[in-house]
């Protein structure tokens, strides 16, 4: 079970390489670019959920001194040549049955359709002129009503939010009936249905959204500086959206301060950018998302209800199950936006189910479009983990043995889920015994039993999970690196990731110092640009350490090989006789026999008769990497411990405990970092954040007053165990990014859960904020 | 959220504040700390053509015991007045109440003053202010003033305040024996607004309550003194049924919903917190 040692680098918790630049304030985002003769950029947003434009009058905004352009729907729209995202596929047709990207628009065409759909946008001299200017754009709107919230749409099939259409949803597994599942059904000893509702979130970047877009008339040039996830695709989107020829397009992404999701497809704002900047020419336009903005308007996640009906034996092995995913996608998502598709095919998790039968509908609303979050699918553990702990007290077996009893053990593997995914290399069983070992169960529920008899709740929630990492299909198959050793020996690489906080620039050449034998420092990483950067989707999916790697690993070792080839010819030894040491060649045994890597760059480029015989000049290879796998499966079992106060309804986390198997570890501190961030956002999902529409469609969160992210008070230090098993993918890595994020929602509700259960209370909604938890616990009976 | 043009003035007495407010009426406002009103100009809800700025009048920053009472400044920052020795000692509600404002970093800004000026119905110190019959010290157009703090506060960001004046201090009376002081609130994170809290002193002597006052904050358009339920802790002594001073406390109370909690929420809790401060005060008075 055990991982490969720890090498001189790949397995170091280095500190990380980007952070002198970030944390001193030095890095490079969108907003530090600053270009001659640069305008700015302020949208008109709407008050109304729904309703038509009948007056837009600009007239009175053009006269303030400092304007440049006001542009409407009616100037942009029309420019719009291809709307669709490489990752998601050109549209669909209007009347495609199985599902619909909304209609195509950069600003709203005619009418409304969600409060903060843009209008108009502004272009002044500086943003204070297009703010002042903005205020003074006219808009009148004939108010319809909107749909508002899964209740409504589900309610109203009939409503549609976007009249080109002829349904109200963008994408749908129907039901499907299976009789002799249905028969199982029917007939098991325990069948148990719950309906567990997520809250919508939004992603919350420290950096919101940004854009600079300069064409250049003259050298038919267009350049953008985007905070992306992915360059690539800001050049290929604009591409096609303005018909644009692509290699005459440069992307670049410096430093991003967040995404999580929400940057990795170009958003209608940004579109608008794209139109606008190439209609005006010659006058770079920059528009930077201030924080009302990305409350309201940047695409937000999670509205998701998922019933579950699970048949159980009176022992407690999983028959199967039927599990229907609702999500809401607002308005104008990228493509379809949904994620009740993988949701799906994840169910099962780490379990052993015979049989789970899925429906998903993704319906439109009108409000702001749902995009990817940290674990997109991840409605389907939330759903799961939660229902493990409801149909284990419905049952009257403790859930942790109800999970024990399903999990999928060692000697299960390769397990072939009933959803058709292959588990090869997974620890579900090992890390629930690991997270087990750390917390102290029966110290746990002794502690639980004296605090109940002084009337305190406490409570333990278990979570496991598998992570479907290094999602590689289409165009996230793979990545590639390229890698040039210099004149020098110094060592530069062009990635195809796309960093916006990953430590890319340290553990990408943690992977490459340890393959090629070089000291980390003479690595330098180049991403994000696309006159610079290999072709790649950018990062998401949890595939850097996977994919990008796996890239790093291939073409460090090519460039290793030729090194030592060149070297085997001058020391006059056999390559196999050679070591490499601290970018030092040396033949074993012999280590005054030796040249090191700056002295065989020299060659390489400056001395051809130093290199054998018919081999190329040059210190320059790439390698690019596709998995085996369409996804390289990690895991993990998070556990928490809460107390809730019961006259306040206010919840502690005592205790949070993650063990974690993403196979060979590239930097544990990164690692663990990785885990905090993702566990943060679950628990902020569970307890605190919240992006909540009244019922005329207005969002109530639109400052930091009100949207609550949680803080440093709010999380407990957080206890990680490891346990590595190498995977299948080069380097034995696995992916991590998300999970931290998918399984700690309903860790802490299932702890919740446990605090309440005795008193009646099954929690099912998120949020669990102090008035929720209030309410449940008087309707229960169990306060006043 | 870029604020509208505005003129900074940057007077450097109180005197020269006055005859600027006089000047531009209306379309002037002091700025103290900035920690409200930046905010909301930022976000186009506000918009003032003149900004007066206080923070160059250094006579607005002093803290001084005078008897049995103590003044603050109204520029004194919050930090300050957190760990000002003469503040922690003579009122130390005012220090204890300081901690749940915000950040240290808006702390470090915002002024004792400004918070009560601004009369947010959700903040610590108006309530404090409130529960301790502090007086206001105003000076105007019309000369000076004192206001004392239950004819205060009139609903969410209003005071009794008349156009062109300006809050100078404020005075709170010195407590003296063997006092408890506690500030007790349910906020949804550490620093947010309370979702309802509580300022309570008491005065003990021996099983007796010689002086107790209550406040709560978050529950309506300003703070609410919940003077019943001090008789009934008076009434009651250091045994007194705390649950039912609480249920006094948040009887007549009829605060509203947000998005954070219901008016019902609020007003239960609202019992609980005061019962739970109630019995911190006792217990640090006994102590």
């Amino acid at each position: 079970m055990s991982g490969q040692a720890a090498g001189r680098y790949v397995g170091q918790s280095i500190k990380r390489k980007e952070d002198p630049r970030l944390l001193t304030g030095q890095g490079r985002y969108v907003d530090d670019v600053q270009l001659p003769n640069m305008a700015h950029v302020a949208f008109v947003r709407s008050n109304i959920a729904r309703g038509k434009i009948t007056n837009l009058d600009i007239s009175e905004a053009l006269q303030v001194p400092g304007v440049i352009a006001i542009y409407t729907g009616d100037d942009l729209n029309p420019y719009i040549k291809e709307y669709w995202h490489t990752m998601g596929g050109p549209r669909p047709a209007l009347d495609d049955p199985s599902g619909a990207h909304p209609p195509a628009s950069v600003l709203a065409p005619g009418d409304v359709r969600f409060v903060g759909d843009p209008i108009a946008m502004v272009i002044a001299e500086n943003r204070y002129v297009a703010e002042d200017a903005a205020e003074m754009v006219i808009v009148d709107i004939d108010v319809e009503e909107p749909i508002i919230g899964l209740d409504m749409a589900v309610a109203h099939p009939e409503m549609k939010v976007h009249h080109e259409l002829n349904k109200n949803f963008s994408g749908i597994m129907p039901y499907m009936e299976v009789p002799p599942v249905d028969e199982m059904m029917a007939s098991a000893p325990h069948v148990v249905t719950r309906r567990f509702k997520q809250a919508r979130a939004t992603n919350v970047p420290m950096e919101p959204r940004g854009i600079i877009v300069k064409h250049d008339r003259g050298a038919n040039e267009i350049t953008i500086w985007s905070a992306t996830q992915n360059a690539h695709e800001v050049r290929s989107f604009c591409a096609r959206l303005i018909g644009f020829p692509a290699q005459r397009i440069r992307a670049i992404a410096g430093d991003v301060g967040g995404g999580f999701g929400q940057k990795m497809m170009v958003s209608r704002d940004e579109a608008a950018m794209m139109i606008a900047g190439y209609l005006l020419g010659d006058r770079p336009i920059k528009w930077i998302e201030d924080r009302r903005e990305s409350l309201i308007a940047a695409n937000q996640a999670r509205e998701e209800w998922v019933d579950v009906t699970m048949a159980v034996t009176p022992e407690g092995d999983i028959m199967g199950c039927r599990v229907n995913f609702l999500e809401d996608v607002g308005a104008y998502p990228p493509g379809a936006g949904g994620g009740a598709g993988m949701s799906a095919g994840m169910f099962p998790g780490p379990y052993k189910m015979p049989v789970v039968i899925p429906q998903g509908t993704s319906y439109f609303t009108n409000t702001c479009g749902k995009a990817p979050y940290r674990g997109p699918w991840m409605m389907e553990t939330v759903a799961r983990e939660q229902m493990m702990d409801h149909v284990a007290a419905e049952i009257g077996i403790d859930p942790i043995e109800f999970r024990r009893r399903n999990i999928i053990h060692q000697s299960d593997l390769p397990y072939t889920t009933c959803t058709t995914l292959v588990y090869d290399v997974v620890t579900p069983e090992e890390t629930l015994d690991q997270a087990m070992e750390m917390l102290d169960l029966a110290k746990f529920r002794a502690e639980q039993e004296k605090a109940r008899a002084e009337g305190r709740l406490l409570g333990l929630g278990v979570g496991v999970y598998i992570e479907p990492s290094a999602i590689a299909f289409g165009i996230l198959s793979s990545d590639q690196a390229n890698v040039r050793m210099d004149e020098n020996g110094k060592v530069l690489v062009a990635l195809s990731s796309g960093s916006h906080g990953h430590s890319i620039e340290t553990t990408m050449p943690q992977v490459i110092a340890e393959h090629l034998g070089c000291d980390i420092d003479d690595i330098i990483i180049m991403q994000g640009d696309t006159a610079s950067a290999p072709i790649g989707p950018g990062t998401g999916g949890s595939r850097t350490a996977v994919i990008v790697g796996g890239a790093c690993q291939t073409a460090a070792g090519k460039l290793k090989a030729k090194i030592l080839e060149i070297a085997a010819h001058t020391l006059e030894a056999n390559v196999d006789d050679l070591e490499v040491n601290d970018s030092v060649v040396s033949v074993k045994g012999t280590p005054a026999k030796q040249l090191p890597f700056a002295q065989i760059a020299a060659m390489a480029y400056m001395m051809p008769e130093m290199l054998p015989e018919g081999m190329e000049m040059g210190l320059e290879v790439s390698a690019r990497y596709k998995p085996a796998g369409s996804f390289t499966y990690s895991n993990a079992t998070h556990v928490c411990t809460v107390e809730v106060d019961p006259k306040t309804g206010m919840v502690k986390i005592l205790r949070y405990i993650v063990s974690e198997d993403c196979g060979q570890m590239i930097n544990p501190m990164v690692v663990e970092g990785q885990i905090a961030g993702g566990v943060v956002q679950g628990i902020g999902g569970v307890l605190f954040e919240h992006m909540i529409y009244d019922k005329d469609g207005n969002p109530l969160a639109t400052t930091f007053l009100d949207y609550l992210v949680p803080t440093a008070p709010e999380i407990p230090d957080i206890e990680y165990g490891h346990i590595q098993t190498m995977s299948n993918s080069l380097g034995g890595y696995k992916g991590m990014g998300e999970g931290g994020a998918i399984v700690s929602p309903p860790t802490v509700a299932n702890a919740i859960h446990d605090a309440v259960k005795h008193l009646g209370v099954h929690p099912t909604d998120f949020p669990l904020g102090p008035s929720q938890i209030r309410d449940l616990l008087v309707h229960a009976g169990a306060a006043v | 959220m870029k604020p509208a043009p505005f003129e900074m003035h940057l007077p450097t007495s109180v005197s020269e504040v006055v005859a600027l407010l006089d000047e531009h009426g209306d379309l002037a406002k002091p700025i103290a700390g900035g920690q409200s009103l930046v905010p909301m100009m930022s976000l186009r809800l506000a918009s003032f053509e003149h900004l007066i700025d206080l923070n160059g009048v250094s006579e607005l920053n002093q803290v001084s015991v005078n008897g049995d009472s103590l003044r603050i400044g109204a520029m004194v920052r919050q930090s300050t007045a957190e760990h000002d020795p003469q503040i922690v000692k003579s009122a130390p509600l005012v220090a204890k109440a300081i901690p749940h404002i915000g950040h240290f970093q808006i702390r470090n800004r915002g002024t004792v003053g400004g918070s009560i000026a601004h009369a947010d119905p959700s903040s610590e110190l108006p309530a404090v202010a409130l529960a301790l019959d502090a007086t206001i010290e105003a000076v105007g157009p019309n000369g000076s003033r004192e206001i004392a703090a239950k004819d205060f506060f009139v609903s969410t960001w209003e005071t009794s305040l008349i156009d062109g004046e300006i809050l100078t201090g404020v005075r709170f009376p010195i407590w003296s024996g063997k006092c408890g002081f506690v500030v007790e609130e349910v906020a949804r994170r550490h620093g947010d607004f309370a979702l309802v809290g509580v300022a309570a002193a008491v005065q003990v002597d021996g099983s007796k309550v010689a002086k107790a006052a209550i406040a709560l904050f978050g529950v309506g358009g300003t703070p609410v003194r919940a003077s019943e339920a001090e008789q009934a802790l008076i009434a009651g002594g250091t045994s007194a049924d705390l649950d039912a001073v609480g249920n006094l406390a948040a009887m007549n109370l009829a605060p509203s919903d947000d998005v954070h909690a219901s008016g019902e929420y609020r007003k239960a809790v609202a019992a609980t917190i005061v019962a739970r401060a109630i019995a911190k005060a006792l217990k640090e008075a006994q102590s």
